[in-house]
Protein backbone atom coordinates (compact mmCIF):
# COMPACT_ATOMS: atom_id res chain seq x y z
CA UNK A 1 0.00 0.00 0.00
CA UNK A 2 1.02 3.62 -0.92
CA UNK A 3 0.22 6.91 0.84
CA UNK A 4 -2.63 8.50 -0.09
CA UNK A 5 -1.24 11.03 -2.92
CA UNK A 6 -3.23 13.68 -1.34
CA UNK A 7 -2.30 13.19 1.87
CA UNK A 8 1.44 12.72 0.95
CA UNK A 9 0.64 16.88 -0.52
CA UNK A 10 -1.19 17.56 2.12
CA UNK A 11 2.19 16.54 4.69
CA UNK A 12 4.48 18.20 1.96
CA UNK A 13 2.32 21.61 2.41
CA UNK A 14 3.00 21.22 6.27
CA UNK A 15 6.73 20.87 6.22
CA UNK A 16 6.70 24.13 3.33
CA UNK A 17 4.03 26.42 6.09
CA UNK A 18 6.28 24.79 8.76
CA UNK A 19 9.66 25.83 7.51
CA UNK A 20 8.66 29.10 6.45
CA UNK A 21 6.57 30.13 9.10
CA UNK A 22 9.11 29.17 11.71
CA UNK A 23 6.22 26.93 13.88
CA UNK A 24 4.95 23.57 13.78
CA UNK A 25 3.60 20.73 15.62
CA UNK A 26 4.32 18.23 12.57
CA UNK A 27 4.75 15.33 13.92
CA UNK A 28 1.23 15.22 15.73
CA UNK A 29 -0.10 17.02 12.17
CA UNK A 30 1.28 14.16 10.42
CA UNK A 31 -0.32 12.07 12.49
CA UNK A 32 -4.05 13.37 11.78
CA UNK A 33 -3.59 13.95 7.89
CA UNK A 34 -5.35 10.77 7.16
CA UNK A 35 -7.78 11.06 9.45
CA UNK A 36 -8.96 14.48 8.76
CA UNK A 37 -8.84 14.06 5.13
CA UNK A 38 -10.55 10.80 5.13
CA UNK A 39 -13.83 12.53 7.54
CA UNK A 40 -14.44 14.97 4.84
CA UNK A 41 -14.25 12.31 2.42
CA UNK A 42 -17.30 11.34 3.90
CA UNK A 43 -18.67 14.26 5.45
CA UNK A 44 -21.46 16.37 3.62
CA UNK A 45 -19.58 19.92 3.26
CA UNK A 46 -18.93 22.37 0.52
CA UNK A 47 -15.76 24.43 0.51
CA UNK A 48 -17.13 26.77 -1.39
CA UNK A 49 -20.25 27.57 1.18
CA UNK A 50 -18.51 26.80 4.23
CA UNK A 51 -21.53 28.08 6.37
CA UNK A 52 -23.94 25.45 4.20
CA UNK A 53 -26.38 24.84 7.37
CA UNK A 54 -26.58 21.21 5.80
CA UNK A 55 -23.29 20.55 6.44
CA UNK A 56 -21.97 18.45 8.87
CA UNK A 57 -19.28 19.22 11.56
CA UNK A 58 -15.19 18.82 11.88
CA UNK A 59 -14.21 19.65 15.87
CA UNK A 60 -10.58 19.44 15.74
CA UNK A 61 -10.29 18.88 19.90
CA UNK A 62 -6.36 18.68 19.62
CA UNK A 63 -6.08 21.92 18.36
CA UNK A 64 -2.23 22.42 18.43
CA UNK A 65 -2.32 19.95 14.75
CA UNK A 66 -4.28 23.29 13.47
CA UNK A 67 -1.21 23.10 10.78
CA UNK A 68 -2.57 19.86 9.43
CA UNK A 69 -6.29 20.31 9.64
CA UNK A 70 -5.34 24.14 7.87
CA UNK A 71 -3.81 22.09 4.76
CA UNK A 72 -6.25 19.79 5.06
CA UNK A 73 -8.98 21.97 4.63
CA UNK A 74 -6.90 24.39 1.79
CA UNK A 75 -6.02 20.91 -0.62
CA UNK A 76 -9.85 20.59 -0.25
CA UNK A 77 -10.19 24.09 -1.66
CA UNK A 78 -11.50 26.29 1.36
CA UNK A 79 -9.14 28.94 1.11
CA UNK A 80 -5.87 29.26 -1.08
CA UNK A 81 -2.50 26.99 0.76
CA UNK A 82 -0.22 30.10 0.19
CA UNK A 83 -2.51 31.54 3.17
CA UNK A 84 -1.42 29.17 5.58
CA UNK A 85 2.50 30.11 5.15
CA UNK A 86 1.56 33.38 7.19
CA UNK A 87 0.84 30.29 9.86
CA UNK A 88 1.70 31.82 13.60
CA UNK A 89 2.74 35.49 12.42
CA UNK A 90 1.26 38.47 14.16
CA UNK A 91 -2.20 39.28 12.15
CA UNK A 92 -2.45 35.97 9.93
CA UNK A 93 -5.71 34.25 10.72
CA UNK A 94 -4.17 30.89 10.84
CA UNK A 95 -2.93 30.09 14.21
CA UNK A 96 -1.25 27.55 16.21
CA UNK A 97 -4.66 27.21 17.22
CA UNK A 98 -7.33 27.31 15.36
CA UNK A 99 -9.65 30.29 15.55
CA UNK A 100 -13.37 29.79 13.99
CA UNK A 101 -13.87 33.21 13.07
CA UNK A 102 -10.62 33.58 11.62
CA UNK A 103 -10.54 30.53 9.58
CA UNK A 104 -13.38 29.13 7.08
CA UNK A 105 -13.99 25.50 7.46
CA UNK A 106 -12.63 25.21 11.65
CA UNK A 107 -15.80 24.70 13.49
CA UNK A 108 -14.75 25.39 17.29
CA UNK A 109 -11.69 27.43 18.15
CA UNK A 110 -9.88 25.03 20.33
CA UNK A 111 -6.45 25.14 22.07
CA UNK A 112 -7.29 23.82 25.84
CA UNK A 113 -7.63 19.96 25.44
CA UNK A 114 -10.74 18.16 26.89
CA UNK A 115 -13.33 20.51 25.46
CA UNK A 116 -14.21 19.12 21.88
CA UNK A 117 -16.28 16.06 22.34
CA UNK A 118 -18.43 17.97 25.03
CA UNK A 119 -19.35 20.73 22.27
CA UNK A 120 -20.02 18.06 19.89
CA UNK A 121 -22.06 16.35 22.28
CA UNK A 122 -24.48 19.98 22.00
CA UNK A 123 -24.42 19.89 18.14
CA UNK A 124 -25.02 16.54 17.82
CA UNK A 125 -27.66 16.84 20.57
CA UNK A 126 -29.31 19.76 18.49
CA UNK A 127 -29.44 17.44 15.33
CA UNK A 128 -31.52 14.94 16.70
CA UNK A 129 -33.56 17.40 18.19
CA UNK A 130 -34.00 19.13 15.00
CA UNK A 131 -34.29 15.55 13.64
CA UNK A 132 -31.48 16.23 10.99
CA UNK A 133 -29.60 13.42 9.05
CA UNK A 134 -26.03 16.02 10.14
CA UNK A 135 -23.32 14.08 11.54
CA UNK A 136 -20.40 15.76 13.70
CA UNK A 137 -16.75 13.97 13.64
CA UNK A 138 -14.47 14.71 16.71
CA UNK A 139 -10.90 14.32 16.56
CA UNK A 140 -9.12 13.94 19.82
CA UNK A 141 -5.34 13.03 20.95
CA UNK A 142 -4.60 10.40 23.35
CA UNK A 143 -2.45 12.41 25.19
CA UNK A 144 -5.66 14.82 25.65
CA UNK A 145 -7.94 11.45 26.83
CA UNK A 146 -5.76 12.01 30.04
CA UNK A 147 -9.07 14.74 30.60
CA UNK A 148 -11.46 13.96 33.16
CA UNK A 149 -13.69 15.86 30.69
CA UNK A 150 -13.27 13.90 27.86
CA UNK A 151 -14.69 10.87 29.44
CA UNK A 152 -17.45 13.14 31.02
CA UNK A 153 -18.38 14.08 27.54
CA UNK A 154 -18.35 10.21 26.32
CA UNK A 155 -20.62 8.95 29.39
CA UNK A 156 -23.03 12.17 27.86
CA UNK A 157 -23.08 10.94 24.54
CA UNK A 158 -23.52 6.97 25.48
CA UNK A 159 -26.30 7.99 27.95
CA UNK A 160 -27.77 10.33 25.22
CA UNK A 161 -27.49 7.59 22.52
CA UNK A 162 -26.25 9.64 20.32
CA UNK A 163 -25.66 8.14 17.18
CA UNK A 164 -24.66 10.72 15.03
CA UNK A 165 -21.02 11.64 16.89
CA UNK A 166 -18.02 10.15 15.82
CA UNK A 167 -14.69 10.57 17.89
CA UNK A 168 -12.03 9.77 16.03
CA UNK A 169 -9.24 8.69 18.77
CA UNK A 170 -5.08 9.53 17.70
CA UNK A 171 -3.64 6.48 19.00
CA UNK A 172 0.19 7.68 18.58
CA UNK A 173 1.41 6.76 21.92
CA UNK A 174 2.10 10.49 22.92
CA UNK A 175 2.00 9.71 26.40
CA UNK A 176 4.57 7.16 26.78
CA UNK A 177 6.80 9.36 28.93
CA UNK A 178 3.93 10.64 31.34
CA UNK A 179 0.44 8.85 31.64
CA UNK A 180 0.04 6.64 28.67
CA UNK A 181 -3.62 4.91 28.21
CA UNK A 182 -2.81 1.31 27.61
CA UNK A 183 -5.82 -0.53 25.45
CA UNK A 184 -8.09 2.34 24.87
CA UNK A 185 -10.24 0.49 22.41
CA UNK A 186 -11.33 -1.72 25.50
CA UNK A 187 -11.89 1.97 27.37
CA UNK A 188 -14.39 3.37 24.94
CA UNK A 189 -15.74 -0.13 24.85
CA UNK A 190 -16.33 -0.16 28.94
CA UNK A 191 -17.97 3.28 28.20
CA UNK A 192 -20.58 2.00 25.90
CA UNK A 193 -18.91 3.19 22.33
CA UNK A 194 -19.57 1.45 19.57
CA UNK A 195 -15.23 0.59 18.96
CA UNK A 196 -13.41 -0.19 15.85
CA UNK A 197 -9.81 -0.25 15.73
CA UNK A 198 -8.46 0.78 12.31
CA UNK A 199 -5.25 1.35 10.52
CA UNK A 200 -4.81 5.98 11.32
CA UNK A 201 -2.37 6.24 7.92
CA UNK A 202 -4.98 4.34 5.73
CA UNK A 203 -7.08 6.41 4.37
CA UNK A 204 -9.34 4.19 2.65
CA UNK A 205 -10.34 2.26 5.94
CA UNK A 206 -10.68 5.11 7.77
CA UNK A 207 -13.51 6.36 5.08
CA UNK A 208 -14.93 2.93 5.23
CA UNK A 209 -15.00 2.90 9.12
CA UNK A 210 -16.85 6.41 9.15
CA UNK A 211 -19.39 5.58 7.01
CA UNK A 212 -20.99 2.89 8.99
CA UNK A 213 -23.61 3.22 11.16
CA UNK A 214 -24.22 3.12 14.52
CA UNK A 215 -26.98 2.77 17.37
CA UNK A 216 -24.39 4.68 19.39
CA UNK A 217 -21.78 6.96 19.48
CA UNK A 218 -18.52 5.16 17.31
CA UNK A 219 -15.49 5.83 18.30
CA UNK A 220 -12.25 4.80 15.82
CA UNK A 221 -9.34 4.16 17.95
CA UNK A 222 -6.85 5.00 15.03
CA UNK A 223 -3.34 3.39 15.05
CA UNK A 224 -1.47 6.28 14.05
CA UNK A 225 2.62 7.17 14.54
CA UNK A 226 3.71 10.90 14.98
CA UNK A 227 5.83 12.05 12.13
CA UNK A 228 4.43 9.56 9.99
CA UNK A 229 5.85 9.95 6.52
CA UNK A 230 9.24 10.71 7.49
CA UNK A 231 11.74 8.25 9.38
CA UNK A 232 13.55 11.46 11.05
CA UNK A 233 10.69 12.69 12.68
CA UNK A 234 8.82 9.33 13.88
CA UNK A 235 12.71 8.47 15.54
CA UNK A 236 13.16 11.62 16.79
CA UNK A 237 9.39 12.20 18.37
CA UNK A 238 10.47 14.60 21.89
CA UNK A 239 12.91 16.79 19.48
CA UNK A 240 10.59 17.74 16.79
CA UNK A 241 7.98 18.34 19.03
CA UNK A 242 7.17 21.81 18.22
CA UNK A 243 9.81 23.23 15.89
CA UNK A 244 10.05 24.17 12.58
CA UNK A 245 13.15 22.76 10.06
CA UNK A 246 16.13 24.50 9.06
CA UNK A 247 16.24 24.97 5.05
CA UNK A 248 18.81 21.54 5.09
CA UNK A 249 16.37 19.85 7.44
CA UNK A 250 13.16 20.68 5.11
CA UNK A 251 15.21 19.13 2.43
CA UNK A 252 15.73 16.02 3.86
CA UNK A 253 12.49 15.56 5.09
CA UNK A 254 11.20 16.38 1.75
CA UNK A 255 13.23 13.68 0.56
CA UNK A 256 12.37 11.09 3.33
CA UNK A 257 8.48 11.91 2.58
CA UNK A 258 8.70 11.23 -1.16
CA UNK A 259 10.40 7.60 -0.97
CA UNK A 260 8.26 7.00 1.56
CA UNK A 261 5.85 3.43 1.07
CA UNK A 262 3.91 2.14 3.33
CA UNK B 1 -36.75 33.03 42.76
CA UNK B 2 -36.38 29.12 41.88
CA UNK B 3 -39.92 28.86 41.28
CA UNK B 4 -40.05 31.76 39.40
CA UNK B 5 -37.83 30.59 36.69
CA UNK B 6 -39.52 27.81 36.52
CA UNK B 7 -42.88 29.66 35.46
CA UNK B 8 -40.64 32.21 33.44
CA UNK B 9 -39.15 28.99 31.20
CA UNK B 10 -41.88 27.09 31.06
CA UNK B 11 -43.85 29.92 29.58
CA UNK B 12 -41.10 30.77 27.04
CA UNK B 13 -40.75 26.68 26.35
CA UNK B 14 -44.03 26.53 25.22
CA UNK B 15 -43.63 29.32 22.43
CA UNK B 16 -40.03 28.88 22.16
CA UNK B 17 -39.01 25.54 20.14
CA UNK B 18 -35.36 26.50 20.34
CA UNK B 19 -35.38 26.74 23.87
CA UNK B 20 -34.04 23.73 25.94
CA UNK B 21 -33.19 23.06 29.42
CA UNK B 22 -30.40 21.09 30.88
CA UNK B 23 -30.10 20.65 34.30
CA UNK B 24 -27.08 19.33 36.53
CA UNK B 25 -29.55 17.28 38.57
CA UNK B 26 -30.85 19.99 40.26
CA UNK B 27 -34.21 21.05 40.66
CA UNK B 28 -35.29 17.85 39.00
CA UNK B 29 -38.91 17.37 40.40
CA UNK B 30 -39.35 21.47 39.97
CA UNK B 31 -39.47 20.99 36.61
CA UNK B 32 -41.57 17.73 36.06
CA UNK B 33 -44.02 19.77 33.78
CA UNK B 34 -41.47 20.83 31.52
CA UNK B 35 -40.06 17.46 31.55
CA UNK B 36 -43.57 16.44 30.49
CA UNK B 37 -44.79 18.50 28.04
CA UNK B 38 -41.04 19.13 26.43
CA UNK B 39 -39.52 15.67 26.35
CA UNK B 40 -37.03 16.28 23.74
CA UNK B 41 -35.99 19.63 25.20
CA UNK B 42 -35.32 18.70 28.39
CA UNK B 43 -31.95 17.17 29.99
CA UNK B 44 -31.32 16.09 33.37
CA UNK B 45 -27.54 15.78 31.90
CA UNK B 46 -25.95 14.42 34.65
CA UNK B 47 -23.61 15.66 37.49
CA UNK B 48 -20.78 16.83 35.17
CA UNK B 49 -21.06 20.75 35.13
CA UNK B 50 -18.38 21.08 32.29
CA UNK B 51 -19.91 18.79 29.67
CA UNK B 52 -22.71 20.83 30.68
CA UNK B 53 -21.24 24.21 29.61
CA UNK B 54 -19.89 22.62 26.45
CA UNK B 55 -22.94 20.79 25.81
CA UNK B 56 -24.68 24.13 26.24
CA UNK B 57 -22.17 26.14 23.76
CA UNK B 58 -22.96 22.89 20.96
CA UNK B 59 -26.42 23.49 20.77
CA UNK B 60 -26.02 27.08 21.05
CA UNK B 61 -23.94 27.13 17.68
CA UNK B 62 -26.56 25.32 15.83
CA UNK B 63 -29.42 28.04 17.08
CA UNK B 64 -30.58 26.59 20.06
CA UNK B 65 -31.30 28.85 23.37
CA UNK B 66 -29.99 26.72 25.94
CA UNK B 67 -30.38 27.28 29.58
CA UNK B 68 -27.93 25.43 32.12
CA UNK B 69 -29.26 25.15 35.61
CA UNK B 70 -27.23 23.74 38.74
CA UNK B 71 -25.65 25.06 41.90
CA UNK B 72 -23.49 28.37 41.99
CA UNK B 73 -19.87 26.81 42.92
CA UNK B 74 -19.90 24.19 40.02
CA UNK B 75 -21.27 25.70 37.42
CA UNK B 76 -19.03 28.63 37.53
CA UNK B 77 -15.63 28.00 39.61
CA UNK B 78 -15.60 24.66 37.98
CA UNK B 79 -16.46 25.02 35.07
CA UNK B 80 -14.93 28.59 34.23
CA UNK B 81 -12.69 27.43 31.39
CA UNK B 82 -15.38 26.05 29.76
CA UNK B 83 -17.61 28.85 30.08
CA UNK B 84 -14.30 30.85 28.37
CA UNK B 85 -13.41 29.01 26.11
CA UNK B 86 -16.87 27.11 24.53
CA UNK B 87 -19.10 30.06 25.50
CA UNK B 88 -17.36 33.82 25.71
CA UNK B 89 -14.26 32.87 22.94
CA UNK B 90 -16.14 30.86 20.52
CA UNK B 91 -19.32 33.11 20.83
CA UNK B 92 -21.41 30.64 21.28
CA UNK B 93 -24.05 31.86 23.94
CA UNK B 94 -26.51 30.25 26.89
CA UNK B 95 -27.89 30.84 29.55
CA UNK B 96 -26.51 29.56 32.85
CA UNK B 97 -28.77 29.79 35.84
CA UNK B 98 -26.88 29.00 39.03
CA UNK B 99 -28.67 28.90 42.75
CA UNK B 100 -26.60 28.67 46.44
CA UNK B 101 -24.87 32.00 45.65
CA UNK B 102 -22.54 33.51 48.36
CA UNK B 103 -23.78 31.58 51.64
CA UNK B 104 -27.06 30.02 50.54
CA UNK B 105 -25.87 26.71 51.67
CA UNK B 106 -24.20 27.83 54.37
CA UNK B 107 -24.58 24.63 56.10
CA UNK B 108 -23.03 22.63 53.36
CA UNK B 109 -19.53 24.97 54.31
CA UNK B 110 -16.82 25.92 52.04
CA UNK B 111 -17.42 23.66 49.20
CA UNK B 112 -20.47 25.13 48.38
CA UNK B 113 -19.99 28.94 49.36
CA UNK B 114 -20.11 30.90 46.09
CA UNK B 115 -18.74 34.55 46.27
CA UNK B 116 -16.29 34.74 43.28
CA UNK B 117 -18.35 33.85 40.63
CA UNK B 118 -19.89 37.49 39.83
CA UNK B 119 -16.45 38.42 40.00
CA UNK B 120 -14.45 35.79 37.83
CA UNK B 121 -17.33 36.46 34.76
CA UNK B 122 -17.55 39.87 34.50
CA UNK B 123 -14.04 39.59 33.18
CA UNK B 124 -14.67 37.42 30.25
CA UNK B 125 -15.10 39.10 27.19
CA UNK B 126 -18.91 39.17 26.39
CA UNK B 127 -20.41 37.56 29.11
CA UNK B 128 -23.03 39.42 31.00
CA UNK B 129 -23.69 39.01 34.54
CA UNK B 130 -26.96 39.11 36.40
CA UNK B 131 -27.75 39.09 40.07
CA UNK B 132 -31.58 39.45 40.44
CA UNK B 133 -32.65 40.36 44.20
CA UNK B 134 -36.04 38.96 43.68
CA UNK B 135 -39.07 37.17 41.93
CA UNK B 136 -40.05 39.95 39.71
CA UNK B 137 -36.37 40.50 38.48
CA UNK B 138 -35.40 37.05 37.50
CA UNK B 139 -38.60 37.15 35.48
CA UNK B 140 -37.80 40.27 33.34
CA UNK B 141 -34.35 40.03 33.07
CA UNK B 142 -35.14 36.09 31.91
CA UNK B 143 -37.56 37.43 29.26
CA UNK B 144 -35.00 40.29 28.54
CA UNK B 145 -32.20 38.19 27.76
CA UNK B 146 -32.31 34.46 27.00
CA UNK B 147 -32.71 34.80 23.73
CA UNK B 148 -29.86 37.45 22.17
CA UNK B 149 -27.10 34.86 21.63
CA UNK B 150 -24.97 35.63 24.52
CA UNK B 151 -23.42 34.22 27.23
CA UNK B 152 -25.68 35.38 30.45
CA UNK B 153 -25.21 34.35 33.67
CA UNK B 154 -27.96 34.45 36.18
CA UNK B 155 -27.42 33.73 40.09
CA UNK B 156 -30.70 33.37 41.41
CA UNK B 157 -31.19 32.77 45.14
CA UNK B 158 -33.47 30.65 47.93
CA UNK B 159 -33.40 33.77 49.81
CA UNK B 160 -34.63 37.00 47.88
CA UNK B 161 -35.16 40.43 49.10
CA UNK B 162 -38.61 41.22 49.25
CA UNK B 163 -39.15 44.80 48.24
CA UNK B 164 -40.27 45.96 44.81
CA UNK B 165 -37.76 47.39 42.81
CA UNK B 166 -38.11 48.88 39.65
CA UNK B 167 -36.14 46.33 37.06
CA UNK B 168 -34.96 47.42 33.76
CA UNK B 169 -31.46 45.52 32.12
CA UNK B 170 -28.63 47.64 32.85
CA UNK B 171 -30.13 50.11 34.98
CA UNK B 172 -28.73 50.92 38.50
CA UNK B 173 -31.79 52.03 40.78
CA UNK B 174 -31.18 55.09 43.25
CA UNK B 175 -33.78 53.86 46.04
CA UNK B 176 -32.95 56.89 48.41
CA UNK B 177 -30.98 60.37 48.44
CA UNK B 178 -29.50 61.92 51.27
CA UNK B 179 -26.78 64.67 51.88
CA UNK B 180 -24.52 62.89 53.90
CA UNK B 181 -22.16 62.57 51.09
CA UNK B 182 -21.50 59.02 51.75
CA UNK B 183 -23.96 56.22 48.72
CA UNK B 184 -24.04 52.88 50.31
CA UNK B 185 -24.08 50.53 46.75
CA UNK B 186 -25.76 46.77 46.69
CA UNK B 187 -26.65 44.40 44.48
CA UNK B 188 -28.91 40.96 44.60
CA UNK B 189 -30.71 39.27 47.68
CA UNK B 190 -28.57 41.66 50.34
CA UNK B 191 -30.53 44.70 49.28
CA UNK B 192 -33.00 43.42 51.85
CA UNK B 193 -30.14 43.67 54.53
CA UNK B 194 -28.86 47.11 53.34
CA UNK B 195 -32.59 49.03 52.93
CA UNK B 196 -33.34 47.53 56.27
CA UNK B 197 -29.92 49.28 57.98
CA UNK B 198 -29.84 52.39 56.06
CA UNK B 199 -33.66 53.45 56.06
CA UNK B 200 -33.65 56.16 57.92
CA UNK B 201 -29.92 56.81 57.58
CA UNK B 202 -28.83 59.83 55.74
CA UNK B 203 -27.14 58.26 52.52
CA UNK B 204 -27.56 57.83 48.59
CA UNK B 205 -28.52 53.62 48.04
CA UNK B 206 -27.53 52.51 44.57
CA UNK B 207 -29.00 49.10 43.62
CA UNK B 208 -27.78 47.26 40.68
CA UNK B 209 -29.11 43.79 39.17
CA UNK B 210 -26.83 43.66 36.72
CA UNK B 211 -22.92 43.40 37.49
CA UNK B 212 -22.04 43.48 33.97
CA UNK B 213 -22.76 45.56 32.21
CA UNK B 214 -22.66 47.73 35.07
CA UNK B 215 -24.78 51.21 34.90
CA UNK B 216 -21.88 54.00 34.33
CA UNK B 217 -24.56 56.65 34.52
CA UNK B 218 -25.72 55.67 37.89
CA UNK B 219 -21.99 55.46 38.84
CA UNK B 220 -21.06 58.82 37.63
CA UNK B 221 -24.24 60.48 38.86
CA UNK B 222 -22.29 59.61 42.55
CA UNK B 223 -18.88 59.93 41.62
CA UNK B 224 -18.41 63.24 43.85
CA UNK B 225 -19.46 61.54 46.61
CA UNK B 226 -17.88 58.61 49.42
CA UNK B 227 -18.89 55.35 47.99
CA UNK B 228 -19.39 52.24 49.97
CA UNK B 229 -20.29 48.79 48.10
CA UNK B 230 -21.78 46.63 50.72
CA UNK B 231 -22.18 43.24 49.33
CA UNK B 232 -21.93 39.10 50.07
CA UNK B 233 -19.66 38.59 46.57
CA UNK B 234 -17.12 39.79 44.66
CA UNK B 235 -17.91 41.66 41.71
CA UNK B 236 -19.50 44.64 42.14
CA UNK B 237 -17.21 46.46 43.90
CA UNK B 238 -14.56 45.79 41.34
CA UNK B 239 -17.49 46.61 38.65
CA UNK B 240 -18.02 50.19 40.34
CA UNK B 241 -14.33 50.91 40.53
CA UNK B 242 -13.87 50.36 37.03
CA UNK B 243 -15.39 53.72 36.47
CA UNK B 244 -11.67 55.49 37.61
CA UNK B 245 -11.28 58.20 39.93
CA UNK B 246 -13.69 57.12 42.61
CA UNK B 247 -13.41 57.30 46.32
CA UNK B 248 -14.82 53.73 46.67
CA UNK B 249 -14.28 51.09 49.43
CA UNK B 250 -15.93 47.46 50.34
CA UNK B 251 -17.87 45.98 53.31
CA UNK B 252 -18.46 42.32 52.95
CA UNK B 253 -16.56 39.45 52.13
CA UNK B 254 -13.29 39.07 54.67
CA UNK B 255 -10.00 39.47 52.69
CA UNK B 256 -7.91 36.10 52.43
CA UNK B 257 -10.15 33.75 54.26
CA UNK B 258 -12.35 30.70 53.93
CA UNK B 259 -15.75 31.16 55.63
CA UNK B 260 -15.76 27.71 57.34
CA UNK B 261 -19.28 28.12 59.97
CA UNK B 262 -22.17 26.06 58.77
CA UNK B 263 -25.59 27.47 59.96
CA UNK B 264 -28.07 29.08 57.89
CA UNK B 265 -27.23 32.23 55.70
CA UNK B 266 -28.40 34.98 58.31
CA UNK B 267 -25.61 32.94 60.42
CA UNK B 268 -22.78 33.62 58.14
CA UNK B 269 -24.18 37.03 57.02
CA UNK B 270 -23.79 38.35 60.80
CA UNK B 271 -20.57 36.82 61.62
CA UNK B 272 -18.98 38.71 58.69
CA UNK B 273 -20.84 41.76 59.26
CA UNK B 274 -23.60 41.64 56.63
CA UNK B 275 -26.61 41.75 58.86
CA UNK B 276 -28.90 44.73 58.95
CA UNK B 277 -27.35 45.72 62.31
CA UNK B 278 -23.34 45.31 61.62
CA UNK B 279 -24.47 47.09 58.24
CA UNK B 280 -25.99 50.20 60.05
CA UNK B 281 -23.29 50.65 62.65
CA UNK B 282 -20.89 50.83 59.42
CA UNK B 283 -22.79 52.90 57.48
CA UNK B 284 -23.46 55.22 60.41
CA UNK B 285 -19.55 55.29 61.46
CA UNK B 286 -19.16 56.45 57.83
CA UNK B 287 -21.36 59.29 58.05
CA UNK B 288 -20.25 60.52 61.25
CA UNK B 289 -16.45 59.83 60.41
CA UNK B 290 -17.03 62.29 57.10
CA UNK B 291 -15.60 61.43 53.97
CA UNK B 292 -12.16 60.40 54.81
CA UNK B 293 -13.57 57.52 57.04
CA UNK B 294 -14.52 55.67 53.68
CA UNK B 295 -11.03 55.21 52.43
Amino acid sequence: MTMDPVCRQIRVDILDASRESGHGHIPTCFSIVEMAYASYQVMRHDPKNPAWNERDIFILSKGHASLGLYCVLARLGYFAIERVKTFGAFMSDFGCHPDRLKVPGVEVSTGSLGHGIGVGVGMALAFKISKSPRRVFCLIGDGEANEGSVWEAVMVAVDRKLSNLTILYDSNASQMRCMHLAAPAGRFKAFGCDTVEVDGHDAGALAKALKAASDRPRVLVADTKKGFGCKTLVENVYEWHRRSPTEQEHKMLLAELNAQTI
Amino acid sequence: MRKQFKATVSELAAKDDKLVLILGDISVYLFNDFKQKHPDRFYNMGICENTLISAAAGLSSQGFFPFVHTIAPFITERSFEQIKDDMCYNQFGGNIVSIGGSFDYAWDGATHHCYTDLGILRMLPGMEVLQPGSAKEVDILVRKLYRNGKPTYFRLSDNPHAIDVPCEFGKGVVLKEGRSGLTVMTAGPLLGNVLEACRDLDVNLVYFHAIKPIDKDVILKFKDSEILVVHDAWGLYEAVCSIGNLSASYHGIPQDQFCTWYGKVADVRKMIGLDPASIREIVSHKIRSGPQAAK
